[in-house]
């Protein structure tokens, strides 16, 4: 087992280039479709879903299931499915991976879910940089459609839906679903908190937002029952495979197919252990908005639940590695750039808060930081929950990591009046923009 | 009913009510920035939160995006709201420039009161603070972009509540930007109620800027006169002088908003030109003398000629004191008159628009709100009374249709069936479509006897067109499935029988639906009241024009004119100098500087709504209103001080304080017309009128308080049909165009003509036509035309539309175009009278 994990979403991986329609089909790819569109009722469908403990691949780790019995039986039509594939989340690329590994695997995923909430359309919602990534779907969805996957009556099922790309603009923002929502209608991409998406999501209409990977896990989960799914992953509480990407101060980043609730050690080794001469510091467990776990932590399942029995969260599975020689005040100050410039700028704590933790951990990491920064970062970083979606919250999270678990790290840049770290390891500081260049203008005049 | 405690009080709030609202019903007002009752609640600036210790939500959460529920207990004091208040503060505080010294918002600014409030007092953070570049936004609001902290509230107003599109928000972050894409003038005519929706000093008043802190200036509730809407406002003076206008909250008329218009269109008060001392064979004298003397004169013209030969113009621009002793004067004197419509087909109009209101069917704009189903028939909200479209556009958000029938080019800012009919199709299309609406009930005889009898009169057909006649029915069977429809009616353009047909229409609706609202526009802001004396003063007066004549012919030797300016309607004409000379005693009484106020050898000066003395003023709804007076008057200190300090002399008086309100005026001018025996004509003035007519009642009964009394019959059920000869569809020869007179939002209202603000926004006036009409005389896109009319000539723009009427041209009745004599409408104008330049 350790050696031999099955693999689910990317066994038709190959080096060189995506999985080809045959190959998917090979491997038994469009048989759930085949299986399930007129065959099964979409309500039997999202029960397998629920029972199978799929649970949401985006970052919250919602139960899918449950979405989907968010939209009920009488609701309005049409319905919409957006498959999420914003990816947005620094350190996270396993959407990428997968939809170049295997677009088909994604496609057939996207229609069995469409069908369990009986969607008539579906917006691929990708982020700009994965341009080419837009063009292959969009290339393979032809090819689904030339097969009768897609379109009008598929499969003489009586069920019809269809796929389009809509590329994003291209703001961090845009992944939550409200936000994905309103921008795919031409509006701000704001969170809205005050409607329920699966009632009066795209154009008012019920929605379904999920995660690719999410989707993804569908095909499998109709073709061999929620048991084996659940049985493949290593807790109890768990269930299928998870894509965690393993980047920064590892011999071998990349994205690993692993049965969720793997150890992190485990996953490490797979990434080739710590680069020659790194020593283990700490890792971010699930991207950018996590918090930093340290060495104490080497050992955890890498599960939703597992988690956040320890006081952290899985997130997108994206695990960032840091070493002994880097400077995690510098790189919180990194992610906290983004996160500052990232804001939609809608509510308070994150449009200002966020810009003046960054200041604070800006003047630490040169030097001039004080004793008092660090009750008002642990106090800001608090209240940061108070905004009005989860960005700031995520924000905030390497913050509280940094001072839950490094302030001693923290206290030698203040004794020491500079950063101890300068010359050791990767120097967040020096992609920093200075704090005098970061001033505003209205748009320029014609 | 859920039932809470907030900060240890029990209350019990409607379902659906957020505990920020149900706090202020218990007099606790939790901070807020983003949260406004008429914008609703977003969430945006976290600033209302409170603790929850109790109930089905628990911990510091927001007070305005949480519904009140059973067995919440809220602190708004807890240690811990607090403490996330101070800090929300500190971040708002973050970049703002701290210019209170140099703001205009200073001193009723939210946010220095909830930074004073909320304990944030000294500046922690290091950073620099972010700049922003500023936008010129026209000629209303100053732009000062530094001083946002983005509360969210310019762009729902702009963008949600009034739907323009021209300002709004760019980028992200903390670089989030409220303005236009390029500097330029707001295009929406509601844009100044960002000034007083802005919670801080980034949109501020641009012509009251730097003229004075709240505390200086004296305020005061008063109402808007720039059309009969009636909407509320709160005026501001300083050193005599009117320095702003505000928009004030009345939940049954306009309730927070207003439009720009009534914003600063009140700088007539200021006039530097404005009459302020009675003048009596061109010298000034004491109000005695003049009171005197104006007796005198009179009683001397009435005895010799008999009082006929005294004849009395008022308007629709009177407090309802002026008009009632105005009237009451003529009764007891035998004078001809009042008169207090410039048109006779305008007196017709207005009276048979309120002779048909009743409590059951008049609708106030607030109600209007509520309508799913408007149907609008010849009136140009934007124009004629803009904050009616503001209306229009909120039963629209809330799934209302909204049908316009019109000739003109009608701009709504909400998503409308806009049917370019000519003013005789009006009719037609008002029976087609209510006819579809309820023909059901009449085949399933679920009418009642006389609305069946008028039912079976309707029109069936459109002739020559078809398509409309098929749109027509198709709108029919959506008003078929209104439950609360509203008839709109404008009475400017429209035939004399579509303000009957309206009211007839409402009452077939009524029977066939139980519920059915009517709304008309009228003519001035105390139109209705001017009517409802004019209805009980039967038989009619004379109008203005055979006033003239008479006095061209030497039969009538006095005019009095009240608050009236002619020369809107003859104006510069030699005729009515003519006849003017040949009077042997003309007494102008005005506020406004009008061109007859310097000609005239006997004037005696008004005040305004905004000094001395409370006026009642009726709307177009008949509600009741009172203005209370803003400052004493007399003539602003920067004007005679030269733009200087004024000089250092000590006076009894205050300089050009003599105005007085026009009833004191009248009734003085009744004690000195009567002597000892004579009423007490302000003080009786509510029984007078009850007793003229019983409409007026209501103000004896109470106070006029607000939100005002209606003065409206109770409903009764026996209303009569009529049977009006309807318009014909036909009614232009086909080488003629129509030309229809028409009011723009700017430029063509009578008091704010006189105030330099509204001035520098209003278009020169232009020609309209449809493209059709266009092709048919060679025009194109940018011509000049000449248009003859009766013997003289205009030059102007042409616009060339394709949503109007064709066989019409539309002309604004601009003060620009004052010199020109229109005849009584509808106007025909021959082809060959228009071409090219």
């Amino acid at each position: 087992m350790n050696n031999q994990p099955e693999l689910v979403l990317l066994k038709n991986r190959r080096p060189d280039r995506p999985a080809t329609i045959e190959e998917y089909r090979a491997g038994g790819g469009y048989a759930a479709l085949a299986a399930t569109l007129g065959k099964r009722s979409p309500q039997e469908v999202c029960q397998l879903v629920l029972d199978s403990g799929l649970r949401g691949r985006g970052g919250a780790g919602f139960p899918a299931g449950r979405k989907w019995a968010g939209v009920k039986e009488d609701a309005e039509f049409p319905r919409y499915l957006i498959p999420n594939t914003d990816e947005m989340e620094p350190g996270t690329f396993k959407d990428r991976v997968l939809v170049n590994a295997d677009p088909h695997l994604v496609i057939e995923g996207i229609i069995l879910s469409a069908y369990a909430v009986s969607a008539g359309k579906g917006i691929f919602f990708i982020r700009p940089s994965y341009e080419m990534d837009a063009e292959l779907i969009e290339r393979e969805l032809e090819v689904a459609r030339d097969a009768g996957f897609l379109g009008g009556n598929i499969l003489g099922s009586g069920f019809s839906f269809d796929l389009e790309v809509h590329r994003s603009a291209g703001r961090y923002i845009c992944g939550e679903a409200s936000a994905q929502v309103n921008a795919i209608m031409g509006k701000r991409a704001h969170p809205n908190k005050e409607v329920h998406m699966a009632h009066q999501g795209l154009w008012g209409k019920p929605t379904i937002v999920n995660n690719v990977e999410t989707l993804s896990c569908v095909p499998g989960i109709l073709r061999q029952g929620p048991e084996w799914f659940k049985g493949l992953a290593r807790t109890e509480s768990g269930a299928g495979t998870k894509l965690y990407c393993v980047s920064g101060r590892v011999c071998k980043p990349d994205v690993f197919e692993m049965p969720i609730g793997t150890r992190l050690s485990e996953i490490l080794d797979l990434a080739g252990g710590m680069c020659p001469g790194a020593e283990f510091k700490a890792v971010l467990p699930g991207g950018a908005s996590t918090e930093f776990m340290p060495k104490k932590f080497y050992d955890v399942e890498m599960d939703f639940e597992p988690l956040k029995a320890v006081g952290h969260r899985l997130g997108t599975g994206a695990i960032i590695v840091f070493d002994k020689n880097t400077c995690l005040v510098g790189a919180t100050l990194n992610l906290i750039e983004y996160f500052a410039r990232e804001s939609c700028g809608f509510c308070t704590p994150c449009r200002e808060g966020l810009p003046y933790i960054r200041d604070l951990l800006w003047r630490i990491e040169i030097g001039e930081g004080k004793e008092e920064y660090i009750p008002l970062l642990r106090e800001m970083a608090r209240h940061m929950d108070r905004s009005y979606c989860a960005f700031a919250p995520g924000a905030a999270a390497p913050v509280l990591g940094l001072l839950n678990y490094f302030e001693e790290e923290i206290r030698e840049h203040l004794s020491q009046k500079k950063c101890p770290y300068k010359g050791l390891g990767i120097e967040f500081r020096d992609s920093l923009i200075p704090m005098e260049k970061t001033e505003s203008t209205a748009p320029e005049n014609s | 009913m859920p039932q809470l405690i907030i900060d240890r009080r029990e209350i019990e709030v409607p379902a659906g009510t957020k505990v920020i609202e149900a706090a202020a019903r218990l007099g606790i007002i939790i901070p807020r920035f983003c949260y406004h009752p008429a914008l609703g609640s977003v969430g945006a600036c976290r600033v209302c939160a409170v603790k929850f210790l109790e109930g089905p939500v628990k911990g510091v959460e927001m007070s305005c995006m949480t519904a009140a529920q059973d067995g919440m207990v809220v602190s708004t004091t807890h240690p811990e709201a607090m403490e996330f208040r101070r800090y929300v503060i500190e971040w708002l505080m973050l970049h703002h420039p701290h210019d209170c010294p140099v703001c205009d918002e200073g001193g009723h600014c939210l946010l220095q009161d909830e930074t004073v409030s909320g304990g944030h007092g000294l500046r922690r953070y290091l950073g620099l603070k972010r700049t922003y570049r500023d936008q010129y936004l026209g000629a209303f609001v100053q732009h000062e972009m530094n001083r946002c902290i983005h509360c969210w509230r310019c762009r729902r107003f702009y963008q949600d509540f009034a739907g323009y599109r021209d300002y709004g928000v760019m980028q992200i972050g903390n670089r989030t930007y409220f303005g236009r894409f390029a500097d330029g003038p707001l295009e929406s005519p509601f844009a100044g109620n960002l000034i007083d929706l802005c919670p801080t000093g980034v949109l501020t008043d641009k012509p009251a800027r730097f003229k004075g802190r709240r505390w200086d200036l004296e305020r005061a509730p008063s109402l808007c006169l720039h059309c009969s809407l009636g909407c509320n406002i709160t005026g501001s003076a300083r050193y005599r002088e009117m320095i702003r206008v505000e928009g004030r909250l009345n939940e049954a008329v306009n309730g927070y908003f207003i439009c720009d218009r009534g914003r600063f269109g009140f700088a007539y008060a200021n006039h530097p030109e404005r009459a302020r001392t009675p003048r009596l064979d061109g010298q000034e004298v004491t109000w005695e003398e003049a009171c005197r003397t104006a007796a005198h004169r009179l009683t001397r013209i009435s005895r010799e000629y008999g009082p006929g030969a005294i004849a009395v113009w008022g308007s629709t621009r009177s407090s309802l004191a002026t008009l009632g002793v105005l009237q009451r004067l003529c009764r007891e004197q035998g004078w001809l008159g009042p008169q207090f419509f410039n048109s006779p087909s305008r007196e017709r109009k207005v009276k048979a628009a309120i002779s048909r209101l009743d409590a059951g069917v008049a609708v106030s704009l607030a109600d209007l709100e509520k309508a799913d189903f408007l149907l609008v028939a010849g009136a140009d909200p934007v124009n004629e009374a803009p904050m009616l479209a503001l209306g229009l556009r909120q039963a629209w958000r809330r799934g209302a249709t909204v049908v316009v029938l019109d000739p003109r080019p009608v701009h709504l800012p909400l998503e409308f069936e806009h049917l370019p009919v000519p003013p005789g199709g009006i009719d037609l299309c008002l029976d087609l479509l209510v006819r579809a609406a309820v023909s059901h009930s009449a085949t399933e005889g679920l009418l009642p006897e006389a609305a069946a009898a008028f039912f079976n009169n309707l029109s069936c057909e459109y002739p020559g067109d078809q398509p409309l006649q098929d749109r027509l029915v198709s709108l029919g069977m959506k008003l078929k499935e209104s439950k609360n429809p509203v008839i709109v009616c404008g009475l400017d353009i429209v035939r004399e029988s579509t303000v009957v047909l309206a009211a007839d229409h409402s009452r077939l609706l009524r029977a066939a639906k139980d519920r059915a609202g009517l709304f008309y526009l009228l003519p001035g802001p105390n139109a209705f009241g001017a009517g409802l004396l004019s209805l009980a003063g039967e038989p009619s007066s004379p109008s203005y024009a055979d006033m003239l004549a008479a006095a061209e012919q030497g039969r009538i030797k006095a005019l009095v004119m009240m608050e009236t300016d002619p020369f809107r309607t003859f104006a510069g004409q030699p005729q009515f100098l003519a006849a003017l000379d040949r009077l042997e005693f003309l007494l102008v009484l005005d506020y406004l500087p009008t061109p007859l106020t310097d000609r005239v050898q006997f004037f005696l000066p008004t005040t305004t709504v905004f000094e001395e003395e409370p006026s009642g003023w009726v709307n177009q709804e008949g509600r009741c209103q009172q203005a209370a007076p803003i400052y004493v008057g007399g003539r602003p200190i920067s004007q005679e001080g030269a733009g200087s300090h004024p000089p250092r002399v000590f006076l009894a008086g205050i300089p050009g304080g003599e105005p007085q309100p026009g009833g004191q005026t009248l009734a003085a001018l009744g004690v000195a017309l009567k002597g000892t025996g004579a009423p007490l004509y302000l003080e009786e003035l509510d029984t007078w009128l009850a007793e003229l007519n019983p409409v007026f009642a209501p103000l004896l009964e109470s106070k006029v308080t607000h939100p005002g009394v209606r003065l409206l019959p109770e409903a009764r059920g026996d209303y009569a049909f009529s049977h009006p000869n309807k318009a014909t569809l036909r009614d232009v020869p086909d080488d003629h165009l129509e030309l229809l007179l028409v009011d723009w939002t700017f430029g063509t209202e009578e008091l704010s003509g006189y105030a330099p603000p509204t001035q520098e926004v209003e278009q020169p006036p232009r020609l309209t036509m449809q493209s059709r009409d266009a092709l048919r005389l060679g025009l194109g896109p940018g011509d000049r035309v000449s248009l003859a009319l009766g013997g003289e000539s205009i030059t102007l723009d042409l616009e060339i539309v394709e949503n109007m009427a064709s066989g019409m041209m539309v002309l604004p009745r601009h003060r620009q175009l004052a010199g020109q004599k229109f005849p009584e409408g509808p106007i025909l104008v021959p082809l060959q009278n228009i071409h090219k330049v």
